[in-house]
């Protein structure tokens, strides 16, 4: 697979996992649970670009 | 305490069904332990060491599966119903917590038991203290470096998808959970690594009898305990991941309680 690829699959990703962050704010009325949830939001985020450019240097 | 225990009688009416066979089920481990007749008095009690640790396993998920049915009692609200005044979530969460650690606090105990048990039919033979090491003091160990923190997961777990189960979305923070969990737990592996041995260790085992080492070779018992050595000897196993998987439990029962007080306030 080509750098090109893998980046566009990474920013598709990211963008999944973005919308998804923003579906668990909007989700509930509980101020801990978007804490919660926008927190293992962004631990995705991070694994797939600054995690995964770790483990791949 | 009058709302607490009432919740934990609750608690004991709504899973019973899944804890005393839990317990019960030791009698099947019991009467498996006594089918292994393999002649090598080690490879049997290598065996019988297998079966507990299948027991430890399949307990574990056992409890897992009774602490996480969390919904259909949301949905039907029986507390609320039930009590005069609706306890908070954080006393929900302890009663549901407590009401699952007691029956792994009894249920790993008799593995421990079992344990001296199947030491005995080997031939070795503990003194008192080693004896409460391996009935209170190792099942205490591993429950709270496991067991507690994998059902305060859990429960937070559910407490977390029932926050969004309103909107629908129910699927959405189980699987950003549950894929980001690993991630995280690396991490904390990895702090819990550097800080490993920091501080006095646990001098569990320290009169364990002679016979454990002529069965099992000292390196098989260093790395089963995860154990540090000085020089060939035995100094303990270490505190470090106990105290922070503890102080980890108690952080998600904090978050699954309060998730609960606003979701169901």
């Amino acid at each position: 697979m080509t750098q090109a690829f893998l980046i566009v699959v990474r920013i598709l990703v990211v963008g999944l996992f973005l919308f998804w962050g923003y579906r668990l704010y909007r989700g509930t009325c509980s101020w801990t649970s978007r804490v919660v949830g926008l927190f293992f939001s962004a631990v995705l985020i991070w694994q797939a670009t600054v995690g995964t450019w770790i483990l791949n240097g | 305490m009058k709302k607490f225990g009432t919740l934990v009688w609750l608690e004991h009416r709504r899973n019973w069904l899944w804890s005393l066979p839990l317990m019960g089920s030791l009698l099947f481990w019991a009467w498996g332990i006594k089918q292994v007749l393999v002649m090598d008095v080690g490879e049997r009690l290598g065996i019988r060491a297998g079966l507990l640790a299948g027991a430890m396993t399949i307990g574990t998920v056992i409890l897992i599966m009774m602490i996480g049915r969390i919904r259909s009692e949301t949905r039907n609200g029986q507390y609320q119903v039930l009590l005069m005044s609706p306890p908070s979530g954080y006393t929900h969460i302890l009663a549901r917590f407590t009401y699952a650690a007691g029956v792994a606090f009894a249920y790993f105990i008799a593995i421990g038991f079992m344990f001296w048990w199947i030491f005995e039919l080997a031939g070795i033979s503990f003194d008192t203290g080693s004896l409460f090491e391996l009935i209170l003091a190792m099942p205490f160990y591993g429950m709270s470096v496991v067991v507690l923190p994998i059902l305060a997961y859990v429960l937070l777990l559910m407490v977390f998808v029932s926050a969004y189960r309103i909107s629908g979305k129910g699927w959405i923070p189980g699987v950003v959970m549950l894929l980001g969990t690993p991630i995280a737990m690396q991490w904390l592996s990895d702090w819990m690594v550097d800080i490993l041995w920091k501080l006095p260790s646990w001098n569990v085992f320290e009169r364990v009898p002679a016979a454990v080492f002529e069965r099992f070779s000292q390196a098989d018992i260093e790395a089963t305990f995860m154990t540090a050595t000085n020089e060939g000897g035995y100094s303990g196993i270490p505190i470090e991941p106990m105290l922070v998987m503890l102080a980890l439990t108690a952080v998600l029962l904090v978050i699954a309680g309060r998730i609960w007080q606003e979701v169901e306030a």
